[in-house]
């Protein structure tokens, strides 16, 4: 469920930010229009508090893209709400102008501020909204821009319609560069409807806003207008549902390979996935080939069964321990829990491999640890003097073992090793008839 | 290296580690009392067949593993009884096999030697190959790791 929320949470503020500026574009030169006819102060003034409206969306996305995945799902309500352009255009601005930007003075300096934050504007809509840091640079031009428009408030009134219309066709030709990129990143478009909060409050927002420019362009509206839709494509990208599941099947695919690239080591260098493949390949064919030189090792050691588990799986239930005991610090991992826990399956053991050389009830625990290792010994085939002594070594462990048990009475008397090795012997022939 | 991102791909390691390393001694040992030929194998085939269960069915390659294990089993089993009718059997399958146009991506032409490392990698598509490919080498780290350990234990 929650596959990719964070990376498809930014990409769908920064798409709905650039719809969002493209409208306000459209709605910019519609007051433009306006302004042209009528030449009012006033008008003047509503404008430019529009403007100013504008300004915040920039340091906003620097705010989102800050947050990242702690306010993603409740932050899309709240920092995109001021921002919605639609009670706003039929008053002129003037409340969002207030709220957002309080300390300009509004009247006179409007056209002055007009055409340096035409600019900034053109600019705004040029920055790929994708990459955080540079909206953040674009951020702090635009509050350079800003400053040096309050410097230089009076000077450009008369140029003010014609540098309007200017700036407009240049941002029209920047969106249109833009859209050719858009072509090339395809995926970036990508929503996913997992994250349903954030895509329900946008869609409401982009519905509103488009439902004031709906006339000019029907085509953002068109792709806006349903829930369901999981997926949304930028302006001039296709929007049939072949090629809108090629693109999330793309994305999914850069994000397996991005996880892939954490999980295999120095597949971080590599740039292009078929490096990258073919690291992973040799990663897997590399750790295939190590469990099975294991398998190979183990098949060929001669496993002293009993305990040796019992020890692991003390290992494995406290990792605190030391790899390598000494064998006479085994005892005290014999008290553990797990060691109580796999007592039944020696018994099975023990049953199963139905050795009948009782010497006396105090052998018990001995003779449980002696009892696995014979068969073992004889598929390993090499069955002469030489394990004999090996078996004694052993032996003496096991000793330890019983001993620090406190099984019984075992304690006072030293035990012989001639009776056990004389034991397997036997244990030995019997399994041979 | 964001964790909380990649979640939904790890299933609790510790678990799958320590269900792993019961099965596994459980069937190592098992090996060991019974004397056969070919040990190495079957070492290898407890190995894969506990970690596979360790996963469970939720995965596709532990499943494709399985049920490869099993076919494997099967026809060890069956070969005694009727070699020639599994080998035209076999004739047939190689007829029917397709090649896949998945991977004509560009960066992808090797996807084709990925899918025959991962079990049952060649009936996936590439989304989900990839996928699988996180997992398996994840849960072969931890078989290794408790291989080693096992092989640690034993011989020292």
């Amino acid at each position: 469920m929650n596959r990719g929320v964070v990376p498809a949470g930014e990409m769908l503020h920064c798409t709905d930010l650039t719809v969002l500026e493209r409208q306000r574009a459209h709605m910019k030169w519609q007051q433009e229009q306006f302004h042209v006819v009528q030449q009012q102060q006033q008008q003047q003034e509503s404008y430019f508090s529009e403007l100013s409206g504008v300004f915040s969306v920039p340091s906003q996305v620097s705010h989102v893209q800050s947050f990242e995945g702690g306010l993603l799902s409740g932050g899309g309500d709240s920092v995109l709400g001021p921002v919605k352009p639609d009670p706003a255009l039929e008053n002129g601005w003037p409340d969002l102008g207030k709220v957002v930007v309080p300390g300009y003075g509004f009247g006179p300096c409007g056209p002055a501020f007009d055409a340096d934050a035409n600019y900034a504007i053109s600019r705004t809509t040029s920055c790929p909204p994708a990459v955080a840091a540079e909206a953040k640079v674009k951020e702090s031009s635009i509050v350079n821009h800003k400053m040096s428009a309050a410097v230089g408030r009076e000077s450009f009134k008369k140029r003010k319609a014609d540098k309007v219309h200017n700036t407009k066709v240049g941002a029209e030709d920047e969106a249109k560069d833009k859209r050719m990129k858009g072509c090339a990143e395809e995926g970036d478009s990508k929503i996913i409807e997992q994250n349903n909060n954030n895509n329900k409050s946008n869609s409401n927002n982009n519905r509103e806003t488009s439902g004031d420019t709906s006339k000019e362009n029907s085509k953002v509206s068109e792709v806006q207008k349903p829930d369901y839709i999981h997926v949304r494509a930028r302006r001039g990208q296709a929007t049939d549902s072949h090629s809108l599941a090629e693109r999330v099947r793309r994305e999914k695919i850069s994000e397996r390979m991005k996880y892939l690239q954490d999980l295999v080591p120095g597949c971080n260098k590599i740039t292009g996935k078929a490096g990258m493949l073919d690291e992973i390949i040799n990663y897997v064919q590399s750790l295939q080939r190590q469990v099975e030189f294991l398998s190979m090792k183990l098949a060929a050691v001669n496993p002293r069964l009993d305990f040796n588990i019992d020890n692991f799986f003390a290992k494995e239930v406290f990792p605190a321990c030391p790899p390598n005991f000494p064998p006479i610090g085994m005892s005290s991992d014999m008290n553990n829990p797990a060691y109580l826990q796999f007592n039944p399956v020696q018994q099975q053991v023990v049953s199963c491999s139905g050795l009948e050389m009782g010497i006396n009830p105090s052998d018990m625990g001995l003779r449980r640890t002696i009892s696995a290792p014979p068969e073992t010994f004889l598929d390993s085939s090499c069955f002469t003097l030489q394990p004999s002594s090996i078996w004694d070594a052993d032996l003496q462990n096991f000793y330890n073992l019983a001993f620090d048990q406190g099984r019984s009475t075992i304690t006072t008397t030293p035990f012989p090793s001639q009776p056990f090795t004389g034991s397997i012997e036997a244990s030995n022939l019997k399994m041979e008839m | 290296m964001n964790p909380k991102t990649y979640h939904h791909i790890s299933s609790n390691p510790s678990s799958v580690k320590s269900r792993f390393t019961r099965g596994f001694l459980r069937a190592f040992k098992k090996i060991k009392r019974q004397q056969r030929p070919y040990l190495y194998g079957r070492v290898k085939i407890a190995a894969d067949k506990s970690l596979a269960l360790a996963v469970g069915s939720r995965r596709a390659w532990s499943r494709a593993l399985l049920w490869k294990i099993h076919y494997k089993a099967w026809r060890q089993r069956s070969r005694f009884n009727n070699k020639k009718k599994l080998l035209k059997e076999n004739k047939k399958n190689k007829k029917n096999k397709k090649k896949k146009n998945d991977d004509e991506e560009v960066g992808f032409r090797h996807a084709k030697e990925l899918r025959k490392l991962v079990p049952g990698g060649e009936a996936m598509d590439l989304c989900s190959l990839l996928d699988e490919t996180a997992h398996y080498i994840k849960c072969l780290i931890t078989q290794v790791q408790v291989m080693k350990s096992v092989d640690q234990i034993y011989s020292f």
